[in-house]
Parts: C-alpha cells; structure tokens; sequence
C-alpha cells in the first residue's frame, strides 16, 4: 500500500537579488529585483508502507523544500501530494496526528525540562490521555535505552541523547510515517550506529515508515531498500539499493602483492593507481573488461596476496551528483 | 470541536507554565525582574500627583482616575507580555523561519507561537495594575470588570502587534511597523483621553486604538454603560479576527529555514 505519493511537485522562491556596495543596496530601495529559484521542479515518487527510504541529494537540491511540503510546512506552487491519502496543504493538522518529525539541525525539546516532562509535553500536543501517555513513555524509555537520563534536563544531555530523545518525542503519538531529516548530523561513529540501530528496530517493532535524508552515506547503506536522489530540484534516480549497486558498480578496486613487478600502463580498461617493487593497485572498468582477464594478466603464480573490492557507494553517489551537476 | 478547543487551551497553559518554569531557574533573576518592574511602574505616578497639587483636575479627570489609565495600561501590558509574549517577536520568527516546529504539530500555529515563552517583568506590571486597583478602592464588580478588561486589552495589544508583524510575510522587516504602533498605544495609554481632540482623537480610537482598550474600559470603570461594554467586546473580537486572517492568509507565502535553531 502506497502511504506517500507525489506528483509533479514544483516549488519556486522569489529571491532579492542586490548588487554590491550602498549604491546597490540604494538601487534596490527604488527598484528592486528579484530572481525565481525553482528549489523543487516536478518532483514525482511514492512509497510504501512499512519503507525505510533514502532521499539524498546535494546542499540545495531541494530536499528539505520537499519534505516540507510534504509534512505541510510549505505550500508548493503545483503539483499533488497525498500523505496517508491526506492533502498535506489543506488537511495540516489531520496530518500531523499521523506523521513525526526529526530534523537533526532543529531543536524540538524544552532545554530547560526533562526529557519525561518533554514527552508529556508532547503527549497533550498529541491529545493523548495521562496514562496512555505514561505507558507509552515507559515503553519508548525501555527500547530506546533512556532509563539513566529520563530525568536530567536536556540541555545537560550529550548531543546522542538528545537525539534519541528527540525521536522518542517524535514517537509519542504512534506515527505511521517518521521524517528523519540528517537525525546523525555531528555524531560520533558509536552513537550513529547507535541510533542506526535504533532506527531499524523502530522500523521492525513499531512497522514505522522511515523518510530518511542523510548525507552520511553508511546510513543510506545501512538502513535504505531504496534511495531517491534529487538534484536541482529533479529526481535524478530512485531505485534499489541493489540496483543502484549494480548499475552503478562498474568500477572494481584490486589490490594485489606480486612476486615480480609488472608493467599494465597500456592495458585499456585499466588504472593504474599505485605500482611500486610488486605492491599494486588497479582499478578496473568491468565494462571494458573483466576481474578474470586481469587475473590472467597478472598470473596465479606471481600472486602473494589480492584484495579485491567494490568502489564504495560514497563514489557511486558523489559520482551521479556531478554528473547530473555538469548537465 | 470543544474538546479541540478544551485540548488547545490544556497545551496553550501547559507551554506557559513551562516557559514560565524557564524563567524561574534562577530564583533572583525572577524577583528582582518582577520588583523593579513593579518599582518602575509606580515612578511615573509621582509626576502626575505633583501636576495634580498644582491643578484640580486633568481632561476632567481626578488624581484616582489618572491612576486607573496607569492601572489598566500595566495590566494590559502585562497580560499581552506574559501570556502572547512571542506575538511581539513574531516578525522575527516569520523572516528566520522558525515556525517549522508548530506547523508540524496539530495544533493552532498562532496560539502555541506565540504563547511559547513569557516575560517575567510582566508579572511585575500584571501585580501593579491591581496595586493601582486597590488605591482606586477595589470592590468585587470593578475587579471583575478590570480583570474582563485588561484581558481584553491584552488580547487587543496582542493582535494588533500579529496583524503589523505578519506583514514581514509580505515584506521582510514588518516589526518596524509593530514597533511603532506597539510604543505609540504604550505612551498615550497612560494619558487621560480629554487632552487629545480631533485626528489625534480619530487615530487613537482606530489605527492606535488606545481608546478602545484603555480609555473606554477607565470611563466604564467609573460609570458602566452597556453599549460602551459591547464596543469594547466586539473591538476585541474584530482585532482578532482580523488577526487570525491576516496571519493565516500570509502562512501560505512562509518561506521556512534551514537555520540551526535551539529551543533554549
């Protein structure tokens, strides 16, 4: 069942343009110019119930205009949206009954209160009864490890906490969508993979819809099925993981210790990246030829050791970023 | 529809009592704030009790009733600054985007914007409107009818200051605007309405509407009149409709941020 479904979406700001210096800034007094920025150009995608999707895309590619629009803090120009078969524009409030929201740049929390009072707080946001909420608390609290800090106030949290807080308070209605927009931003590698963790479980336990935007690439790696990418405000690709793996993965790392050194500059196909007293590494392009001819190349025989590995996915995207950038 | 607006109300006072609870963190901040405003207030009687030594009456108001206009403007005041604080940042919060966080929750924008913070010293100007009440000579009625109308008045304040300031959903910097007119209805508020004749007169019962919240509701204090009481009602009423209007029609030109903003 499709929970999102988006249609030709378009968005465009008016943005004053003023030229340098005080008589710029004069000229834009008597006759001001403004410039249209389309931050999101006929966006179409759906997803389905029970997802953890990637949407990814450049500084400025027009993600978060999107998912603006569709959490109904932004009005798009045109274009239709149906969030849970709900018109994000005309029925906000409906809306927000059923979906959460985490942007790992926005503070939602009180600082000065704890976290327990916070998800109170958020609980009569949300209409919920005194005891529903409570248990509800307890059962968040439990899953996402809060017991030791349930009662510090926020602003004496690290930044982990606070963002695992920050989900739980996103969690408190049930939502059937979570809005996840950079929830790793400024973490250390253990906490992320902490909330990672925690993502998923949310997903598994709770069958949340996951709406992720990262531009940490191990989370899309770690927690996405399927990636949407968005550049200039159009969707560039939206496919699987695997398919974005295999597609894209024409590129093949080798890394080899050879008993005696030899000479590949010619060979097409191949780049020499480093080849010094028998210590190489190559890469290949398996679309024109092949790990098996290379290995011939370089004979059983004459192999120490080999490694052979795929050009990570950090590539394969910041790749599709600059070619759809050079368009 | 009543336990939406029963569940609205729960939340708005809820947010108060925490914005509220922010403030008390430090307990001296919090009494200091709220004395000196109470002291601040009442320095400027003593110029009106020297002009009254030296005439009998002021637009044909005595000394007691002078102090009722102080009365009413510091409750007004300090209803508008305690429980619609934001309403008077609002135009900041409209140019940096910060309405992102209400606008994802379901519940009315406006009310949990800008009830999301209060200011102490208007607890400080909310006590010395009733200070004022009690020298007056406090009966039941008039404390009835003072607490009806700085309500009002506050509610009036309020709104004026969201229908100037979500004007910077039109155009960036609107709170020039709602500055002006926000010192304007503070300085003449605390003058007796007699002194002012013609435009002035005109300006201050419509753009600047000092006489609707304040002059009115001093004379009604001394002698009710049923129709004044219904202007001062529907007054209330028409500011915030308009209001609520003009704020929602701009909502859908907001333009949000990607700012890093903290909740503090």
């Amino acid at each position: 069942m499709k929970v999102i479904e988006v249609k030709n979406l378009s968005k465009t700001f008016k943005v004053k343009v003023k030229e340098k210096g005080l008589k710029g800034s004069l000229k834009a007094i008597v006759k001001p110019k403004y410039e249209e920025i389309k931050a999101v150009n006929g966006v179409d995608f759906d997803v389905e119930e029970g997802e953890v999707i990637a949407f990814i895309g450049p500084n400025g590619a027009g993600k978060s205009t999107t998912i603006k629009m569709m959490t109904g803090i932004l009005y798009p120009d045109s274009g239709e949206i149906s969030v849970l078969g709900l018109d994000p524009k005309k029925e906000r409030k409906k809306l927000a009954y059923e979906i959460g929201t985490v942007f790992g740049q926005k503070e939602q929390l009180w600082m000065h209160l704890t976290p327990f009072d916070n998800f109170k707080f958020f609980a009569a946001i949300y209409d919920i009864p005194e005891k529903t909420a409570e248990e509800k608390i307890a059962e968040l609290t439990e899953l996402f490890g809060l017991e030791k800090f349930i009662n510090t106030p926020v602003r004496n949290l690290s930044l982990g906490q606070r963002i695992r807080c920050e989900i739980v308070a996103s969690l408190i209605h049930e939502p059937k969508i979570l809005f996840l927009d950079e929830p790793t931003i400024g973490l250390d590698p253990v906490v992320k993979e902490n909330i990672r963790t925690l993502i998923k479980k949310m997903n598994k336990e709770l069958k949340t819809t996951i709406f992720l935007t990262s531009h940490d690439i191990s989370d899309i790696e770690k927690l996405c099925k399927r990636v949407i990418i968005i550049n200039n405000g159009e969707v560039v690709l939206n496919d699987t993981m695997t398919n974005l793996k295999y597609h894209y993965l024409n590129k093949k790392i080798i890394e080899a210790k050879l008993e005696k050194s030899l000479k590949l500059d010619d060979v097409q196909g191949i780049q020499v990246l480093k080849n010094s007293n028998g210590n190489l590494k190559l890469e290949i392009d398996t679309s024109v030829t092949n790990t098996s001819k290379i290995l011939e190349l370089l004979g059983l025989d004459n192999i120490k050791d080999i490694n052979i590995s795929n050009i990570p996915l950090e590539t394969i995207i910041s790749d599709i970023y600059r070619k759809e950038q050079s368009k | 529809m009543l336990t939406a607006v029963k569940n609205q109300i729960k939340v708005t006072f809820l947010s108060i009592k925490y914005a509220c609870m922010r403030q008390m963190l430090n307990k001296m901040t919090f009494i200091t704030n709220v004395l000196f405003m109470i002291l601040n207030d009442a320095s400027f009687i003593v110029q009106w009790i020297v002009l009254f030594s030296l005439k009998e009456n002021v637009g044909g108001y005595e000394l007691k009733q002078v102090l009722l206009f102080w009365g009413i403007a510091a409750g007004i005041y300090g209803i508008s600054r305690f429980f619609f604080y934001k309403a008077f940042s609002l135009s900041d919060i409209i140019n940096e985007g910060k309405l992102d966080a209400y606008l994802v929750q379901p519940k009315n924008v406006l009310i949990s914007v800008i009830s999301s913070d209060v200011s102490v010293s208007a607890i400080g100007d909310l006590l010395y409107g009733y200070i004022i009440l009690l020298i007056y000579g406090i009966t039941v009625e008039n404390f009835l009818l003072y607490t009806f109308f700085i309500i009002c008045g506050g509610m009036t304040v309020a709104n004026i200051s969201i229908i100037t300031s979500s004007l910077s959903f039109w155009f960036s910097k609107s709170d020039a605007v709602m500055d002006t007119v926000n010192t304007l209805m503070v300085n003449f508020a605390t003058y007796p309405d007699g002194i002012f004749k013609g435009i002035t007169k005109i300006i201050l019962y419509t753009i600047v509407p000092v006489g609707l919240v304040n002059y009115i509701p001093v004379r009604l204090l001394i002698h009710f009149d049923l129709k004044l009481f219904l202007a001062v009602i529907g007054a209330t009423l028409f500011f915030m409709g308009c209001a609520f209007l003009i704020f929602y029609k701009g909502l859908k030109r907001y333009s949000s941020s990607n700012l890093m903003i903290s909740k503090i």
